[in-house]
């Protein structure tokens, strides 16, 4: 049997489940699983609904109907928000929250932001900065660097001086290859082409 | 109020309890009051290097622990009368104390002391906490390797942390004929990475590992190009400002001779 088919999601008008691609059996035995397990928690929460990825209306009805009745859940009558429709993964790629730091990275420091993120210092071997959207380096980038995490392929990683240990967008890991490299000595960016982390200087005329 | 310096460097052997040696007896030459505590229990080994070995009747977990007082866990050094050694616990380990004991006791140093240099164990557990519990400055010890570099700066940042900024970084063991072939990381690729001041480069010398087996720190001599180093970065503590030593001075005055009559 398939685990982590069911996922609570909270967000701030309530909870909604959501439900990926599966058996319907075993997404039903996991929600009632679930359930059991936190009743308490859940009680007197507000339901918004189910997002599921492949479930018909009827099937997601039933589902409804066990948690109302069986576990006497309140499911909300707005239904899902408008906002959930839209793609999974994060879109502020061109215009979107950004955090800024203003430090050295150092090795065994972990950046995570649910947005771009801006680091006016070094990133050294060992750090790893993670963002849903792009990443910009204003020195040298030497440690791990993971733009898109949510699965934007769109998403760049930029750098001043771009020398990583490795580099992910979206769920495409580039490393940095075996022996020595020329260092371009110029600020590089890198993004996504089929499927494949390219880097190139975002200054080619220089 | 004296002034808490910790010596730290996350990797082990890069010369954390070498450096705290000398420059605890550099400052006490300078005439300073010094005292240098061992924060590596379990596996001591500034009072072997101090040569103070056979003194040690208290040790640090006796002093937070109040089994005697301060004053009777403090070592006076055979060389010099303002410099004082606080040994670690050789058969306890680095869970005997905690960083508020520790605080506790590096402030009572304070009150009596002008320099507490503290020798941290390698690691970033319980024992490098501890030793950092109480400083006032952290200097950081790395030798020219990509492994020693990369803790250093998970240490940096740690301490950072911890509210211990600008750490001072001293290089320890380089080799000027390697740098100068290059085969060996630099000072400049260093402290590039690093991104910290630099207090002092000490270079790989054997009169260090003569005079850490007799028991001695090899600041006390004045021949060694290391012991130079040393007094130079003791100097830039107490508020000198001192060049940086010419490693190059390091093939000797013979060999420059004979360069100088083939070069005409």
């Amino acid at each position: 049997m398939k685990e982590g088919l069911v996922s609570f999601r909270g967000i701030k008008e309530g909870i909604y489940i959501y439900i990926k691609k599966g058996e319907f059996q075993d997404i039903k035995r996991e929600l009632e699983q679930k359930l059991e397990e936190s009743i308490d928690f859940f009680e007197g929460a507000n339901i918004l609904g189910i997002k599921a990825e492949n479930l018909l209306e009827d099937e997601i009805k039933e589902l409804l109907k066990i948690m109302k009745d069986k576990y006497r859940l309140h499911i909300s009558e707005d239904g899902l928000p408008q906002s959930l429709e839209e793609p999974e993964f994060y879109t502020g790629i061109d215009e979107g929250m950004t955090k800024f730091i203003n430090s050295t990275i150092r090795s065994g420091q972990i950046i995570e932001y649910d947005g771009n993120i801006i680091i006016i210092g070094d990133v050294n071997p060992g750090a790893l900065i993670k963002a849903r959207g792009n990443i910009i380096i204003l020195g040298t980038l030497r440690g791990v660097a993971h733009a898109g995490i949510d699965g934007n392929d769109q998403a760049i990683v930029a750098a001043y001086n771009l020398q990583p240990t490795q580099l992910r967008i979206a769920n495409i890991i580039g490393r940095r290859p075996d022996g020595e490299i020329i260092a371009s000595g110029l600020p590089e960016v890198a993004k996504v082409y089929d499927g494949e982390v390219f880097i190139e200087p975002y200054l080619p005329r220089k | 109020m004296g002034k808490a310096i910790v010596i730290t460097s996350g990797k082990g052997g890069v010369g954390k309890t070498t450096t705290t040696a000398n420059i605890g007896t550099g400052l006490a030459i300078l005439g300073n009051k010094v005292v240098v505590v061992d924060t590596d229990i379990g596996l001591r080994n500034l009072d072997v290097v101090m040569g103070l070995e056979n003194r040690i009747v208290y040790d640090i977990v006796d002093v937070v622990e109040k089994t005697c007082r301060l004053r009777q866990g403090l070592i006076r050094d055979k060389r010099y009368d303002g410099l004082f050694l606080l040994p670690a616990a050789q058969t306890k380990d680095k869970t005997s104390i905690n960083p508020e004991q520790m605080l506790e006791l590096i402030n009572d140093l304070k009150a009596e002391f002008d320099y507490i240099i503290i020798d941290s164990p390698a690691g970033i557990e319980q024992g490098f906490q501890n030793s950092i519990a109480g400083a006032d400055e952290a200097y950081i010890v790395t030798t020219p390797e990509i492994s020693a570099v990369r803790d250093a700066d998970r240490v940096i940042g740690l301490l950072e942390a911890k509210g211990l900024n600008n750490p001072k970084l001293i290089i320890n063991r380089i080799r000027h004929d390697m740098v100068k072939r290059g085969d060996m990381m630099n000072v400049e690729d260093i402290i590039d990475i690093l991104a910290v001041d630099l207090i002092g480069v000490i270079p790989d010398d054997e009169a260090i590992v003569i005079s850490t087996n007799k028991g001695e720190p090899v600041v006390v001599e004045d021949e060694p190009l290391s012991a130079k180093a040393f007094k130079n970065i003791c100097k830039r503590i107490v508020g000198e400002e001192v060049e940086l030593l010419n490693l190059e001075d390091n093939e000797g005055k013979f060999s420059k001779l004979i360069k100088l009559l083939f070069s005409k």
